[in-house]
């Protein structure tokens, strides 16, 4: 009988999504909802709090530190993510001109620091950059002319961590843009070689098109992950020196876990998602219109 | 003048040498296919012409001028891909366009050579589209207006049609023709399908584990190869083989050979050569149209053969056969349509149609 095997099957489906579905709304969708809620309300971090309305969103566009996380996220993303994506593009165009192990090899230690945790990264380039034993500040000597303690300094703090940060995960990028480079047939190079194009036509004709669909996915991911920067900065800065490398996350970070205004953080969170999905939005129609063109 | 020439040319991949010392002079407007089984070079050492690929010795000569270590763009050759190699995020016209947009030529030149291109390869209607819009052929037209546009000295095709199916690939066969009489330009072609060779060439080039075996026109190459492997390639269905025994070599220039597979019957045969002795192996070769199917002992040696399956193509047939050793025989017929099933066959191999290769497949006769 056809209905009934029909309502046996959806019956099936039901079992088997259903661990996903309640796992999606207890850990995810609850909490997400609970965040919306919490930032109308003047709640601690731990308990139910009263409606006040609109009240922690006024404060929070009065509230200066909003202003410099805002910036400084915005900074950080600025000092990475265009970066970060094309260094990953220069490696991996370097890396695919090699052949066999030499390339795998090399491959592989692009990629090492990827694999690392932050606390480790964090840990060697504190030890690479400290002011008295710190084997990179000869190289900061040679160029301003002076030993700096680059975590106090307003100026050095967040294009540090920037560049931390992109030696940490640059090596996912350059893996991206390897197996993308490797899909161009090289056929393509060899035909427009005979038509005489340089390495430089052949890379703005050829490569760079073929290759914007990747691009855009590493712009893409880039952005979102960076706009969530934190851990680099609580384990090394901890927003300072004078707030230059506060953040947003580290502004919900104080005001949920040490000021105990959980309806405020949660106000915060909920502008820096805001942020997240506009500048998202943004960037993927900038990224489709290019594409077309 | 000559069109292209080559002169002991070699190429190796480390120690592995993959051509060995090949001559070939094409002369400027002619058509030469480069033929041969798949691993011989082919590809090789037209990628060698264009200057894809390093040249290890030898010199190569473009109209009087030595290319050898030119850089490709400045050979003044086109080539057409196998893959096609369509720049699949640029429409028909930019693909078209993109050696003259390279080289900065003016808008309307651009547009006029273009235009003409299309013309000639009935791509009018398309230029606005992207390759993965085009069918099969059309991609293949695209390719080729690719190199027209161009100008060059001297096309290349590295087997153009061989991801074509059959019907789509004997029309871009003779379009390829037509585009050859219609430019007149210097065209080398490379195949392994030796049907396309035999249609298209002037002039065949047959090659084997990087040697040139036998260059000729495709009807001497038929007539007259050189040895055993230009037989066997050239032809289709395949000249069929036979091996035999010397019983004696004769002062008049004839030899007296037994067939492996015809014991009783010798027959005589005038060879070229003279250096055969009593006991030598050699083979014969016949084309499956000389086979005679009626048993005529005064024209040649008789053979039993036994018949396993028929091709009916109409107008002509294919009878598939074996010897009592297995050794296959392919037998032409034409007109005449009544079936042979199963009964075995008294065939006759007429001499004077009988070709002769000692043991390490050198021409005889
Ligand atoms: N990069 C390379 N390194 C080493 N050997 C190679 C290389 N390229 C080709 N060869 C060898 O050179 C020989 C000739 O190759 P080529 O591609 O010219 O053959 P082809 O005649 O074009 O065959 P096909 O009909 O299959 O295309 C082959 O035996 C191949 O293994
Ligand atoms: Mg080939």
């Amino acid at each position: 009988m056809r209905p009934k095997s029909k309502n046996n099957k959806t019956l099936t489906a039901i079992l088997l999504i259903a661990p996903f579905i309640v796992c999606y709304l207890v850990v995810f969708a609850y909490p997400v909802y609970k965040m919306f809620a919490m930032s109308f309300t003047d709640a601690p971090l731990i308990g139910e709090g009263d409606w006040v309305g609109l009240e922690n969103y006024v404060r929070m566009f009065q509230h200066k530190l909003f202003y410099t996380s805002v910036y400084n996220t915005l900074y950080f993303v600025g000092l990475t993510v265009v970066p970060n994506t094309l260094i990953g593009l220069g490696i991996a165009m370097m890396i695919v001109r090699l052949n066999g192990m030499v390339q795998a090899g090399i491959l592989i230690l692009f990629f090492m620091p990827y694999i690392l945790p932050v606390t480790v990264v964090t840990q060697i380039w504190q030890w690479v950059l400290d002011q008295q034993f710190g084997v990179a500040q000869p190289l900061i000597e040679a160029v301003t002319g002076k030993r700096i303690s680059v975590f106090r300094d307003p100026l050095w703090a967040m294009p540090m961590v920037a560049l931390i940060t992109i030696w940490w995960t640059n090596g996912f990028n350059v893996l991206l843009f390897i197996s993308a480079l490797r899909n161009i047939p090289t056929d393509y190079y060899e035909a427009a070689s005979l038509d005489g194009a340089t390495r430089m036509q052949q890379f703005r004709r050829i490569t760079w098109p073929l290759l914007w669909p990747v691009t855009a996915l590493v712009l893409t991911l880039q952005l979102i992950m960076q706009l969530k920067i934190f851990d680099q900065i609580y384990l090394m800065t901890q927003g300072g020196p004078f707030n230059s490398t506060y953040v947003l996350l580290q502004l919900v970070y104080r005001e949920a876990f040490g000021r105990n205004q959980g309806g405020y953080a949660s106000a915060v969170a909920v502008a820096l998602f805001v942020l997240i999905v506009a500048v998202s939005i943004l960037q993927y129609q900038l990224l489709k219109a290019r594409g077309k063109s | 003048m000559s069109g292209v020439s080559l002169s002991n040319i070699k190429k190796a991949y480390g120690p592995i040498d993959v051509i060995h010392d090949v001559n070939i002079k094409v002369e400027q407007g002619e058509f030469v296919v480069f033929v041969g089984p798949s691993g011989c070079g082919k590809s090789t050492l037209l990628r060698m012409i264009a200057g894809l690929e390093e040249t290890t010795g030898g010199t190569i000569d473009i109209e009087g001028v030595d290319v050898t270590h030119l850089e490709a763009a400045k050979r003044g050759v086109s080539m057409v891909f196998q893959s096609y190699a369509l720049y699949p995020h640029l429409s028909v016209f930019d693909n078209m366009a993109f050696s003259m947009q390279i080289a900065r030529r003016p808008k309307d030149e651009i547009k006029q050579k273009v235009d003409e291109a299309a013309r000639i390869l009935q791509l009018e209607d398309h230029l606005d589209r992207k390759p993965s819009q085009l069918s099969g052929g059309q991609r293949q037209r695209v390719a080729i207006g690719r190199a027209i546009v161009r100008q060059p000295k001297v096309f290349l095709f590295d087997e153009p049609l061989s991801n074509l199916d059959a019907e789509l690939r004997v029309q871009m066969r003779m379009e390829i023709a037509r585009l050859h009489n219609q430019i007149g330009a210097t065209m080398i072609y490379v195949t392994h399908d030796q049907v396309e060779a035999m249609t298209l060439a002037d002039k065949i080039v047959v090659l084997k584990s990087g040697s040139v075996q036998q260059i000729g026109s495709p009807l001497d190459l038929y007539d007259n190869p050189d040895n055993q492997f230009v037989a066997g390639f050239i032809g289709s269905p395949k000249m069929n083989f036979l091996k035999g025994i010397v019983n004696e070599p004769r002062v008049d220039g004839k030899i007296t050979i037994t067939l492996d597979d015809a014991p009783n019957t010798t027959f005589d045969i005038t060879s070229g050569s003279a250096t055969l002795n009593a006991g030598d192996a050699v083979t014969v070769g016949i084309r499956p149209e000389n086979i005679g199917l009626e048993h005529d002992e005064t024209v040649g040696p008789t053979v039993l053969l036994k018949p396993e399956f028929t091709e009916e193509l109409g107008g002509v047939s294919y009878i598939h056969t074996q010897t009592k050793d297995g050794v296959r025989v392919t037998i032409e017929r034409r007109s005449e349509r009544n079936r042979i099933d199963q009964e075995d066959l008294q065939v006759t191999l007429p001499v004077r149609d009988l070709f002769l290769f000692d043991a390490d497949g050198a021409r005889l006769r």
